[in-house]
C-alpha cells in the first residue's frame, strides 16, 4: 500500500495533463490544474508521514523516498499547488493582453503538468539511470515552455536552455555510467539491481579513483542544470523569458532537483572516497557561483534576468554549505534550499503582475509599484529583503548557517569573499526593488485592483518565508537533521 | 567468442569510433558531418552485437538493434529533413580554423589516454579501450558544438557526444539494465524531435539560425 503511493505521485500529474489535451474550457482546465497539484502536495505529505514513521519506501526497485527526498519532494509539491492557483489569475490578464490564445491554452496546461510529473520522478528515483531520464525529461517538458510564447528571445532562451543543459547533463549520464562501473566491479557479478542508488551507497570498497572521474562529470552535467557557473549562461535567459508561473517553478524547484542528483552522488563520492574531494569542488564551484553573479545582479536592468542571476548566486550559496560540509553546513544547505524555493516562486510571481502591469521588464522604466498595486508591493519588497538575505527572513537563517559552517571548517578566505559579495548583492538588490517600489507610476501603467488568486499563492509562500525566519517548527527542524544524516550517511 | 577477440574487435571499433569523428570535426559540409555520425551510430551498433556475442547477454542485442534503428537511420533522416526543409547553405562556417580544431581533438584523445591509464584494477572491468575512447568521444562532440555556431552542427555534435557515452556504458562489463537504456534513447528521441521543431518555427518566422540569436545579454 504505501510503496503504491510512490509511483501514484508522479503518475497523477502525467495522467492529467493527458487528459488536459482534450479539454477546452478554460475553467475546466483551471480545475484540473489546482486539482492536480493539490492531489500532489496530498500524496507528498502522505509518503512524508508514511517514511517519519516508519522509516524509507521503496518501490517497483526504481523508486524510494527517504528523509532527504522528503525536503525536495515536499518543496516541489507545495510549489506546484502554489504556482497553480496563482496561475488561475495570472492566465486571464495574460488573455487579456493578448499573451496567450485560448486555443494553445491546454497544451500549456498539459506541458506544465508533464514538467511537474517529471521533477516528481527525478524527486522519487532511486535507479540512478531513472533519476536521469527523469532529468532530461524536465529540460524537454521546460524547454517547451520556456518559448511558449514564439517571441523571438523566447526561443532563442529555448535553444539555449535545451542545448547547454542536453548536453550538460549527458556528462551527468557519462558519470552515472563511471560510477555503475565502479559498481558493477565492487560486487564482482553485479546484480540487475546495483544502479539503485541505495545498494551503491551500502558497497563497501567502490574504487576511488573512478568514482572521483564519475564525481566530476556528474558535477558539471548536474551542475550545468542546476545553474552553478561557469556553466551558468542559459540559466537567466531561460528563467527570464518563461511564463511567470514557469519561472516560479524552474528557479524554485527544478534547480533544487538537479542539487538533490548532485548530493546523491555527493554521498557516494564521500563514501568512497572520503568527503574532502567532492566537498572541495563543491566549494570552489559554489564560490565562482557567487563571485560570478554579483556584477550581472549590480547592473541588471530587466527584473526577470535580476531574479535569473540572483539564483546562480543561492544555487552558489547551497554548494558552499554542502562544501563547507559538517552537520552545520549540510543542515544549512538543506535549509536553503526550501528557503531560497519559496522565496524565489514568490519573486518571480510578483514579477510576473509588475512586469504585466508596467508593461516592460525595464527597471528604470517602472516607478511607484506600491501605489498601484499595494499588496504586491509589499510582498516584493518583503521577498527583495530576504533574498538579500536580510533578518528577521528565512534565508538569513540558512546563510548564516553556512557561514558558521564556512568559519568552523577554517576556510577563512571563502568566508570573507562571501561575505564581501552579500553585501555588495544586498546593496544592488534593494536599490532595484526600492526603485520599482517607490515613486509615483507613469500613467499607463494598468491599476486594476489585484486579483485574488495570484494574491492566495503569494501569501502562502510569505508565511512559509516568515514562519522558517522567526520560529522553526520542532518537526521540520527534526526532519531537516534526518536528511543531513543521510547526506552525510 | 572469445574475450581476447572481443577485446581486440572493440579497440577496433574504438578507433573506428574517433576516426569518424575526426571526419565530422573537419568536414567543411553539413551532409558529410550528418552521414558521419550515421555511420558511427552503425559503428556502436556492431560494438554492441559484438559485446552481446561475447557476453551471451540478450539485452545487448536489443540494444544494438535499437542504437541502429534509431541513431543511424532515424535521427540522421530527421536532421536530412529539416536542412531539406530550410534549404540553408550546405557549408559550415566554423569559428575555429579547422587545423586548430583538429589539433585540439588531437589533444583531448591523448589526454584521455593518459587520464584512463591511471586508473587502478578497475580497468579490468571495462572491455578493452572503452573508457578513454568515450571520454574522448564525449569532449570532441562539446568541441564540435563549440567549434560551428550552427543549430544543426551543434545537433549532430550531441548526438556523436551521446555515442560516446552508449559505447562506454555498452562495454562495462554487463551493459546498463535494458530499461534504462530504452528510457535513454527515448530521451534522445524527444530531445531531438524538439529541437528539430525549434530550428523549423525560427526559420519560418524570422528566416534565421536558431543558434545565432544573440539579443539576450548582460
Amino acid at each position: 500500500m504505501s510503496s503504491t503511493l510512490l509511483w501514484i505521485t508522479p503518475l497523477v500529474p502525467a495522467a492529467i495533463g493527458l487528459c488536459m489535451l482534450r479539454v477546452r474550457s478554460e475553467r475546466m482546465l483551471s480545475v484540473l490544474d489546482v486539482g492536480s497539484s493539490m492531489t500532489v502536495l496530498g500524496l507528498a505529505m502522505a509518503i512524508a508521514y508514511k517514511v517519519i514513521a516508519s522509516g524509507p519506501l521503496t518501490a517497483v526497485g526504481l523508486l524510494r523516498a527517504d528523509d532527504l527526498t522528503l525536503v525536495f519532494l515536499l518543496l516541489v509539491g507545495l510549489l506546484a499547488l502554489v504556482t497553480s492557483v496563482a496561475t488561475v489569475g495570472w492566465i486571464q490578464q495574460e488573455i487579456a493582453k493578448g499573451e496567450m490564445r485560448k486555443e494553445s491554452l491546454r497544451y500549456y496546461y498539459a506541458l506544465v503538468q508533464g514538467f511537474i510529473a517529471t521533477m516528481l520522478v527525478t524527486v522519487l528515483a532511486d535507479n540512478l539511470g531513472i533519476l536521469w531520464i527523469a532529468m532530461e525529461g524536465t529540460t524537454i517538458t521546460s524547454a517547451v515552455l520556456v518559448g511558449f510564447h514564439g517571441h523571438k528571445q523566447g526561443l532563442e532562451a529555448a535553444w539555449k536552455y535545451i542545448i547547454v543543459t542536453t548536453i550538460g547533463i549527458s556528462f551527468g549520464l557519462f558519470g552515472t555510467v563511471l560510477v555503475y562501473g565502479a559498481a558493477t566491479h565492487a560486487q564482482s557479478g553485479g546484480t540487475a539491481g546495483s544502479m539503485n542508488w541505495s545498494s551503491i551507497v551500502a558497497l563497501s570498497h567502490l574504487d576511488p579513483s573512478i568514482v572521483r572521474i564519475g564525481f566530476i562529470f556528474v558535477l558539471v552535467g548536474y551542475g550545468a542544470k542546476a545553474g552553478l557557473a561557469p556553466v551558468h549562461m542559459w540559466l537567466p535567459d531561460a528563467h527570464s523569458q518563461a511564463p511567470s508561473p514557469v519561472s516560479a517553478l524552474l528557479s524554485g524547484a527544478l534547480i533544487k532537483c538537479a542539487l538533490l542528483g548532485i548530493l546523491r552522488f555527493h554521498t557516494i563520492a564521500c563514501h568512497a572516497c572520503g568527503p574532502a574531494f567532492s566537498e572541495r569542488l563543491l566549494l570552489i564551484f559554489g564560490l565562482i557561483s557567487v563571485v560570478v553573479a554579483t556584477p550581472f545582479i549590480l547592473v541588471q536592468h530587466d527584473l526577470k534576468r535580476l531574479l535569473g542571476y540572483h539564483s546562480v548566486e543561492h544555487v552558489g550559496i547551497i554548494a558552499l554549505g554542502i562544501g563547507f560540509g559538517g552537520r552545520l553546513g549540510v543542515f544549512g544547505a538543506l535549509l536553503h534550499v526550501i528557503n531560497h524555493g519559496v522565496t524565489k516562486a514568490l519573486a518571480f510571481l510578483i514579477a510576473g503582475d509588475a512586469i504585466s502591469r508596467f508593461g516592460t521588464r525595464d527597471i528604470p522604466k517602472m516607478r511607484g509599484y506600491l501605489g498601484i498595486a499595494p499588496w504586491c508591493g509589499t510582498l516584493l519588497l518583503m521577498a527583495a529583503f530576504s533574498l538579500a538575505g536580510a533578518p528577521p527572513f528565512s534565508i538569513f537563517i540558512s546563510e548564516l548557517m553556512v557561514i558558521r559552517a564556512g568559519i568552523s571548517a577554517g576556510h577563512a578566505l571563502a568566508v570573507g569573499v562571501f561575505l564581501v559579495m552579500m553585501v555588495v548583492i544586498f546593496a544592488g538588490l534593494v536599490h532595484h526593488v526600492g526603485q520599482i517600489v517607490f515613486g509615483v507610476a507613469d500613467a499607463k501603467a494598468d491599476r486594476s485592483p489585484e486579483s485574488r488568486w495570484p494574491l492566495l499563492g503569494m501569501l502562502t509562500l510569505t508565511v512559509v518565508m516568515l514562519l522558517f525566519g522567526i520560529y522553526m517548527p520542532a518537526g521540520v527542524n527534526r526532519a531537516l537533521v534526518r536528511a543531513t544524516e543521510v547526506v552525510l550517511g | 567468442m572469445s574475450a581476447e577477440l572481443a577485446t581486440r574487435l572493440i579497440d577496433d571499433i574504438g578507433a573506428l569510433l574517433l576516426v569518424t569523428m575526426l571526419i565530422i570535426l573537419a568536414s567543411g559540409q553539413l551532409f558529410r558531418a550528418i552521414y558521419a555520425v550515421a555511420a558511427q551510430s552503425v559503428f556502436l551498433g556492431i560494438a554492441g552485437a559484438v559485446l552481446a556475442t561475447a557476453t551471451g547477454n540478450i539485452d545487448l542485442w536489443i540494444i544494438a538493434a535499437i542504437t541502429i534503428v534509431v541513431k543511424a537511420v532515424l535521427l540522421p533522416w530527421l536532421l536530412i529533413r529539416v536542412v531539406k526543409r530550410i534549404q540553408i547553405r550546405r557549408e559550415i562556417e566554423p569559428v575555429i580554423p579547422i587545423p586548430v580544431t583538429l589539433a585540439l581533438a588531437a589533444a583531448i584523445v591523448v589526454l584521455s589516454f593518459h587520464l584512463s591509464a591511471s586508473l587502478g584494477p578497475v580497468q579490468h572491468a571495462i572491455t578493452g579501450h572503452a573508457l578513454p575512447v568515450g571520454i574522448a568521444l564525449i569532449l570532441l562532440g562539446v568541441l564540435v558544438m563549440a567549434s560551428r555556431k550552427k543549430a544543426l552542427t551543434q545537433m549532430v555534435g550531441l548526438f556523436a557526444s551521446e555515442n560516446g557515452i552508449f559505447f562506454t556504458a555498452m562495454a562495462i562489463s554487463q551493459g546498463m539494465p535494458l530499461i534504462i537504456e530504452i528510457g535513454v534513447i527515448l530521451d534522445v528521441v524527444l530531445g531531438a524531435l524538439v529541437m528539430g521543431i525549434m530550428v523549423l518555427r525560427v526559420r519560418s518566422s524570422i528566416d534565421t539560425d536558431i543558434a545565432d540569436l544573440e539579443s539576450l545579454k548582460g
